[in-house]
């Protein structure tokens, strides 16, 4: 049993009119008629382990509105950051609203140096990330769309036989929810989730261009030292992608690693030929290291790459190629 | 009197905010030349410099919003630091009815009777004696 994120509101006692209450169950039957019980990918149930539970997550009881602030406690206490609920309810709740907002919730994980990767919103994802050992920040709304009742819970395990999550939510730890209210509430907010990882570790469901956004709106608001661990991961996950290359050759160069800068470079030119600002990147590298032929090479290739960058890569040529003249 | 005073100001205010915010958002070129991975994500997304102008602005309308909401005013800069573009963007845009975890449900009693049935139909959560 819980109270949600909200206090309950007494109710009238005026009597509704028995038709209207017969329309309305008639009504809400065909309703739940239609709301069909989740259903899971036979690749998933084969992946995941049967049943998990992260027992190693703190619980915090939620006072008043503060669902938000008390799931980012727990996620964030179990992945080692000290803080606690009192700390993060300036952090993140906003009192006009009485509740806290999504990408608050995502920024204040940023603040504490662990980035947020919102998961694909499908059960399948949520389950494959809890089997990883990833508990997951879930948006739900627990009333229906007309009169919302948002909250945010932390999922913590599931039992695959039983059909339940189990949730750190609200004032109860290890609430067992049946997958299908689960997944009733939980479809209301698009199925948001979302899970807070180290720099350096990845969710186990996530896509290349969802990791490239999460880890760069990172970067931006932490900087490339933070960052880096995130990019190496990511290039090594992704091998094939090039933006992972580019952005992890970056974030090497930030950090005066300019050799390995250029690895990572090349790496991005070699899994796609036409990404001009790699080229781009290479080539200022390779002439800060002094290779100033190869630096010709990269940058006479991003020169004739059309696009945004086109005329700042034909500068950089025209200039190193007048210095190379002038030297002969 | 004083609408005439703002009808004059307002344009003003505009031009200025929006002149004093390009050169940051409309000359993104880093420290040696080299284009950073958030430019080059920003370009993937076909992202135009009107809309970084519009992400420049949208951090300031947070920042006041946010102060309305009554967030405490030394809390507010370090978080509307930590948003993304995209993120200030939306705030920026609707932060008065995004779902906030979490709001008040209406007291109504035929919203009651609904919300019951439902929670027993497993459809919503909102009693706790439901289950």
């Amino acid at each position: 049993m819980m109270f949600d994120c909200p206090r309950r509101q007494p109710t009238s006692d005026r009597n509704a009119r028995p038709a209207g209450v017969l329309a309305l169950v008639l009504m809400l039957l065909l309703l739940a008629g239609c709301a069909s019980a989740p259903r899971l990918d036979d690749t998933t149930r084969a992946a995941v382990a049967p049943r998990v539970l992260l027992d190693d997550v703190p619980f915090h009881g939620q006072r008043d509105y503060q669902c938000g602030p008390a799931s980012l406690a727990m996620t964030l206490q179990h992945d080692g950051v000290e803080t606690d609920v009192d700390a993060l309810i300036p952090q993140v709740f906003t009192p006009g609203r009485e509740g806290s907002v999504q990408p608050e919730m995502l920024a204040t994980v940023r603040r504490h140096g662990r980035i947020p990767f919102v998961i694909e919103g499908r059960l399948d994802a949520l389950l494959t990330e809890l089997d990883a050992g990833h508990p997951v920040v879930v948006m739900q709304n627990l009333s229906l769309p007309a009169w919302p009742l948002w909250h945010y819970a932390v999922a913590i395990g599931y039992d695959l036989e039983a059909r339940e999550m189990i949730l750190h939510s609200g004032t109860e730890a290890q609430r067992v929810e049946s997958f299908r209210p689960f997944d009733a509430t939980w479809a209301r907010s698009d199925r948001w989730a979302f899970v807070a990882l180290s720099p350096g570790e990845l969710p186990s469901t996530i896509a290349p261009q969802a990791a490239l956004q999460a880890i760069g709106d990172f970067e931006a608001a932490r900087g490339a030292e933070a960052a880096l661990p995130a990019w190496e991961a990511l290039a090594s996950r992704f091998p094939d992608h090039a933006m992972a290359h580019f952005a992890l050759g970056n974030a090497r160069h930030a950090e005066a690693d300019l050799e390995g800068a250029i690895g990572a470079f090349r790496d991005a030119v070699a899994s796609d030929a036409t990404l001009a600002p790699a080229w781009l990147n290479l080539g200022l590298a390779l002439e800060s290291a002094g290779r100033s032929d190869e630096a010709l090479d990269a940058l006479r290739r991003a020169a004739a790459l059309p696009g945004r960058w086109q005329p700042h890569s034909r500068e950089a040529f025209e200039r190193l190629s007048e210095e190379a003249r002038r030297s002969e | 009197m004083m609408k005439k005073i703002c009808r004059f100001l307002s344009p003003l205010l505009i031009a200025a905010l929006v002149l004093g915010s390009l050169p940051v958002a409309a000359a993104p070129s880093p420290a040696g030349g080299m284009v950073t991975t958030q430019d080059a994500l920003a370009a993937e997304r076909v992202q135009s410099d009107r809309e970084r102008i519009h992400a420049v602005l949208a951090r300031d309308d947070v920042r006041e919003q946010l102060v309305a909401q009554g967030v405490d005013p030394a809390e507010v800069e370090a978080r509307v630091a930590a948003l993304s573009d995209a993120e200030a963007a939306q705030m920026a845009e609707r932060l008065d009815q995004m779902p906030a975890g979490a709001s008040v449900v209406g007291a109504l009693f035929a919203v009651f009777v609904i919300l019951l049935v439902t929670d027993i139909l497993g459809l919503t959560n909102v009693f706790p004696f439901t289950r």
